[in-house]
């Protein structure tokens, strides 16, 4: 382990994490900013591709849990409750609502489950836009608000952190195991004495428990939450997107996915050098981007040769191809 | 009571019908092209904006409009499909979900921007009206009931359609048995773009439908997607009358909790409805048309 730490990807590794736990001490807080969104988004992916990526059930409605957990949060936050308590019990109803939905959503194959998610994913919208008493409403929850860039700054790396290194071990264990056979034959796997219901459900609450750290944290950082900000659709089919922009066969496709996207929607929004309808209509070329992408690139923008040579350059050129097996998603 | 009751069914079997004609156009393509195609919502408002503007600038019959608005939104889908879902249409189907979910959340993205920058954000609707028609005390408005009648003349002509002719016949081969249906010789791709071109249709004239008893603005795109879906999923997909009975579930369960619990409860129920459902029936309520 700690040879490995001494090679040349090992030193890249700590040089870039010893930058990121110095980065907000030297640069503008606009790039804190940007920063600790682009980790969330990391988070988010990533912890998508354990069930979308490893188990073969492409869940649509991943960012449930991140609202979930957020509106738990901000609902006992409110309530003068300590930040910690409050994150606790937003990650433990979410970990609780996604064993309850397992049952019967796990049951559901291919398509059916990603539609079924995407459906969830309206409910809540409706669910907290109706229920005024508890939720607020449409008109949302704001807590007392306070400059808290840098603390989530951190938790948010933390978090990102903690799903890239568990997605990593995963395909290295017999649960990741159990998850690929499951991916490529449920009766099979079954035949050879794997827990399939059991694996299922454990991926599948493993992959809430991730954004559910994140969400409740969000609802701190932004201190105003509403059906909106954590229900939305555009939320809801960010994650795929992300993961598909990357890469879908690949373990750094969410990363790069997710680099990828807000570095885009940054340019759309702030470059001085595009014109002004281009930016009235930002949204459109985003949308048009994100179409080309799924076009022009199945494999995602990490097999493009400049992207490549350079991962190769840093040593991470393992993670490239399909060749890295357990981590193939077209798995056919 | 009963009256009520009675006007309540009612509603909510036209707003059903509405649903239907999209969704099964939705449930078409996911089962033929295997695409989840997130903008149908979006072709519906284009549908919807095509009218309006025609109304406004022409002031013709909104149902005459339906006659231009079929043949340009066939022209559209078939196009639509020629530049977005051919290219990606032979990759394996893991991808290909993945994909398509991209592809068309993108133009989806790209349509309701361009739309709401074109013809700003606010909500539109049509002023058409005709005299209604009572029966003792329940009062239907003819215009309503126009358009049920022309759902209904619709479903029964589609039905027929996939009954007797050969594009309709090959859709439900393709429907059965994929490998079966290319090795009897059907052309799968082209059934593919029909598809596209009959789906997108339909979904252009549930919009005409939807101005005239709603309002429409550039943004109901994607909401509309999700409840399509709740339909598939109720009625399982492929299948003619599982969109049917599953529009008219989710618009009947819709208005009588839009009455009973207030508006804003109305579409919760529906997919409480969907969810119980799953649990009994993970595969929808009908099969294969």
């Amino acid at each position: 382990m700690f040879k490995k730490l001494l090679t040349l990807s090992g030193g890249v590794w700590i040089l870039v994490l010893v930058g990121l736990l110095f980065l907000p001490r030297l640069v503008d807080p606009y790039w804190v900013v940007f920063l600790l969104l682009l980790f969330m988004y990391i988070g988010i992916g990533t912890s998508f591709n354990i069930t979308a990526g490893y188990l073969g059930y492409v869940n649509l409605g991943h960012y449930v849990f991140f609202g979930i957990s957020a509106y738990g949060f901000s609902i006992l936050y409110s309530k003068g409750v300590p930040f910690v308590f409050c994150l606790a019990t937003g990650v433990l109803v979410t970990l609780i609502f996604a064993t309850l939905i397992s049952y019967p959503f796990l049951r559901l194959k291919g398509g059916y489950f990603a539609l079924a998610n995407f459906g969830l994913i309206k409910l809540f919208e409706l669910v907290a836009g109706s229920l005024r008493d508890f939720t607020g409403g449409t008109q949302g929850i704001t807590l007392t608000p306070g400059y808290r860039p840098f603390q989530t700054y951190y938790i948010f790396l933390a978090v990102s952190l903690l799903t890239v290194i568990v997605c990593y071990w995963i395909p290295k264990s017999k649960f990741g195991l159990a998850l690929f056979s499951i991916r490529e034959d449920e009766e099979v796997a079954a035949a050879f004495g794997i827990h399939v219901n059991r694996n299922k459900m454990a991926a599948y609450v493993l992959s809430s428990f991730f954004p559910a750290l994140l969400g409740g944290t969000y609802a701190w950082y932004s201190a105003f939450i509403d059906p909106e900000v954590v229900f939305g659709t555009d939320k809801a089919l960010l994650p795929v997107t992300m993961v598909m922009m990357g890469g879908t066969g690949t373990f750094l496709g969410p990363i790069m996915g997710a680099i990828f996207m807000m570095i885009i929607e940054e340019l759309l929004w702030t470059s001085m050098w595009l014109p002004v309808w281009i930016k009235s209509l930002h949204l459109t070329m985003l949308g048009l981007i994100l179409a080309a992408v799924g076009i022009f690139s199945p494999g995602g923008l990490v097999t493009l040769s400049p992207f490549a040579k350079f991962f190769t350059w840093v040593g991470l050129g393992r993670f490239l191809g399909a060749s890295h097996k357990s981590l193939k998603l077209d798995g056919t | 009571m009963l009256v009520t009751l009675i006007q309540l069914i009612l509603a909510g079997v036209l707003q059903g019908g509405t649903y239907a004609l999209a969704a099964f156009g939705l449930s078409l393509i996911f089962c033929i092209a295997e695409v989840l195609n997130i903008t149908h919502g979006e072709f519906l408002m284009l549908g919807g904006l095509v009218t309006y503007i025609l109304f406004a600038t022409t002031g013709w019959n909104p149902f005459l409009i339906l006659l231009i608005v079929i043949p340009l939104f066939i022209l559209i889908g078939l196009a639509y499909q020629k530049a977005f879902i051919k290219p990606i249409l032979n990759r394996p189907p893991r991808q290909l979900f993945f994909s398509s979910i991209v592809v068309t959340f993108g133009v989806a993205m790209a349509i309701e921007d361009t739309t709401s920058f074109i013809w700003g954000p606010t909500v539109k609707g049509v002023s058409f009206s005709m005299p209604a028609l009572t029966a003792g005390r329940i009062v239907i408005p003819s215009l309503r009931l126009t358009i049920l009648v022309l759902i209904i003349g619709l479903t029964i002509f589609l039905h027929f359609y996939l009954k007797k002719t050969f594009l309709g016949k090959a859709i439900r081969a393709i429907l059965q048995n994929r490998e079966g249906a290319m090795v009897i010789g059907i052309n799968v791709p082209r059934v593919i773009t029909f598809v596209f071109g009959i789906a997108i249709g339909l979904a252009a004239v549930a919009g005409v439908f939807y101005v005239l008893q709603f309002t429409i603005g550039p943004f109901i795109g994607l909401p509309l997607t999700i409840r399509y879906v709740a339909i598939v999923m109720l009625g399982g997909s492929g299948s003619l009358v599982g969109s049917l009975v599953g529009g008219l579930i989710l618009g009947i369960a819709e208005t009588f909790a839009g009455f009973f619990l207030g508006a804003h409860w109305s579409l919760a129920v529906a997919f409480f409805a969907l969810v119980l459902v799953l649990l009994l029936k993970p595969e929808g309520l009908f099969k294969h048309v």
